[in-house]
């Protein structure tokens, strides 16, 4: 180890050459070298984490370069992960580079993640969002997450256990991944190129200090920034109460997850629906109508038209077979019952026609209280 | 009773009152519907809640001036 090179950080009361030999010995993988994974990447290196592997399938392109500062001009058309690479060893060759010119899914992440200790996400669509952070709680991998919309961003760390022995993960945030369409990301909203270079500096940072031990860390907090009034605000992030969503258990449930970006949504997902569209349903012969809510939740709705099936004991309810053709699956949110739903999309598949009241009885509440 | 509103990302673009009285309304879910029902373009996203700077995760009991924090998912990067 050059001690020239880290001298700054070597003197530095409480880091000094126990965490700079920490910093060494760390793997972490990032995912997405754009605005996020820049600056991440550039920190990361300067600072000498051991290993870095960068996950990008992408080229540069013109409108990159206001926001993704590891690139220039005359990069435009190159692929980002080998541009990177270059710049990143001329910076410091003493850290072990791993590129994959490829985006990230689920045939190839559990593999990739496996062999880092950190993972950042610093990529820009929902799709990768999801599939990482589930593939990070099945691997047990914390992760750094970073996300930025307009002026706006957000700083999270998941799957650290807490001093109270809480996990979290984003499905705690936000357990249904939002429809393609319904949150705008910075192609469609725009973005000013120095947000994602404070948010990705500051998942560098989180980084450097979860292997480190310095300081204290993001561990089930969201920090949101703005940065039109310079103000954050710190948001403690709670564990949701069991079975809210569905996370993969295994290797075989994660590559069957829907993450929306192969599988055709009509076809293979469960539907959402609206009330009108569930009184359609149910005055058709073949429906059955689940209400997956605990025994207690009100209000609590006629058990001839809506059987009580409550999450806590919906997996043994599984093994029953269901006679009726069409499957609506309700709750107080419309949350809980589209983990249901996809659990009975798992075992019917296209058999049945399997849906999800969006907004659940909340939502609807003038319906079911008038009509039990 | 009187809440305090803090609005992020595009929440923020159409939910700009920053103080709420409320009627009849005592609890989360009564907010989450008031709120929808006033404010449309809520209910066509997906959204998590804070009181007092924490995730609610089942119905939570309001109290005067608490401050209630509306968040959208972001995806950019």
């Amino acid at each position: 180890m050059d001690t020239e090179r880290y001298n700054r950080q070597l003197i530095l009361k409480g880091f000094g050459e126990v965490a700079q030999q920490k910093l060494s010995k760390a793997k972490v993988l990032v995912i997405g070298a754009g605005g996020l994974g820049c600056p991440a990447l550039q920190y990361l290196v300067a600072s000498g984490v051991g290993k870095i592997g960068l996950v990008d399938g992408d080229f540069v392109s013109l409108s990159n370069l206001h926001r993704q500062i590891l690139f220039t001009t005359t990069d435009v058309g190159k692929l980002k992960v080998e541009v990177a690479a270059q710049r990143l060893s001329a910076l410091n060759p003493e850290v072990e580079l791993k590129i994959y010119p490829n985006f990230i899914t689920q045939e190839n992440a559990l593999e990739m993640l496996a062999q880092y200790d950190f993972i950042i996400d610093g990529t820009d669509n929902f799709e990768s969002r999801y599939l990482i952070n589930d593939a990070c709680v099945l691997l047990k991998r914390p992760l750094i997450f970073g996300a930025v919309s307009g002026f706006e961003g957000q700083l999270a760390i998941f799957n650290i256990e807490d001093k109270n022995g809480e996990k979290t993960n984003y499905r705690d945030l936000f357990p249904i991944q939002p429809n393609k369409g319904e949150i705008s990301n910075c192609a469609e909203n725009g973005v000013l190129g120095v947000l994602p270079g404070i948010i990705g500096t500051m998942m560098a940072t989180e980084t450097i200090k979860l292997i480190t031990g310095i300081g204290e860390s993001l561990v089930n907090k969201i920090l949101n920034y703005n940065l039109l009034n310079q103000q954050f605000y710190e948001i403690t992030i709670t564990p949701s109460p069991a079975r809210t969503y569905k996370l993969p258990a295994g290797k075989d449930e994660f590559l069957k997850m829907n993450y929306g970006n192969t599988l055709d949504k009509k076809h293979n997902q469960v539907l959402e629906i609206d009330i009108d569209e569930l009184q359609n349903l149910q005055n058709q012969d073949s429906t059955l109508i689940i209400d997956v809510r605990e025994t207690y939740e009100v209000p609590a709705l006629n058990p001839l038209d809506y059987k009580q099936v409550p999450m806590s004991i919906f997996e043994s309810f599984l093994n029953q077979e269901i006679e009726e053709e069409n499957i609506i699956l309700l709750c107080q949110h419309g949350i809980r019952s589209l983990a249901a739903a996809e659990y009975l999309h798992e075992k019917y598949g296209q058999k049945k026609n399997i849906y999800s009241l969006k907004g659940g009885i909340i939502r609807w509440k003038n319906y079911f209280t008038n009509a039990s | 009773m009187e809440i305090e509103l803090l609005s992020f990302g595009k929440i923020a673009e159409f939910i700009t009152v920053k103080r709420l009285m409320l009627d009849g309304i005592s609890d989360t879910d009564g907010l989450k519907k008031h709120l929808e029902d006033k404010f449309p373009q809520l209910s066509e996203m997906k959204y998590k809640l804070a009181v007092d700077k924490r995730i609610i995760q089942e119905n939570t009991i309001l109290q005067n001036k608490a401050i209630i924090a509306i968040m959208p998912p972001f995806s950019g990067g």
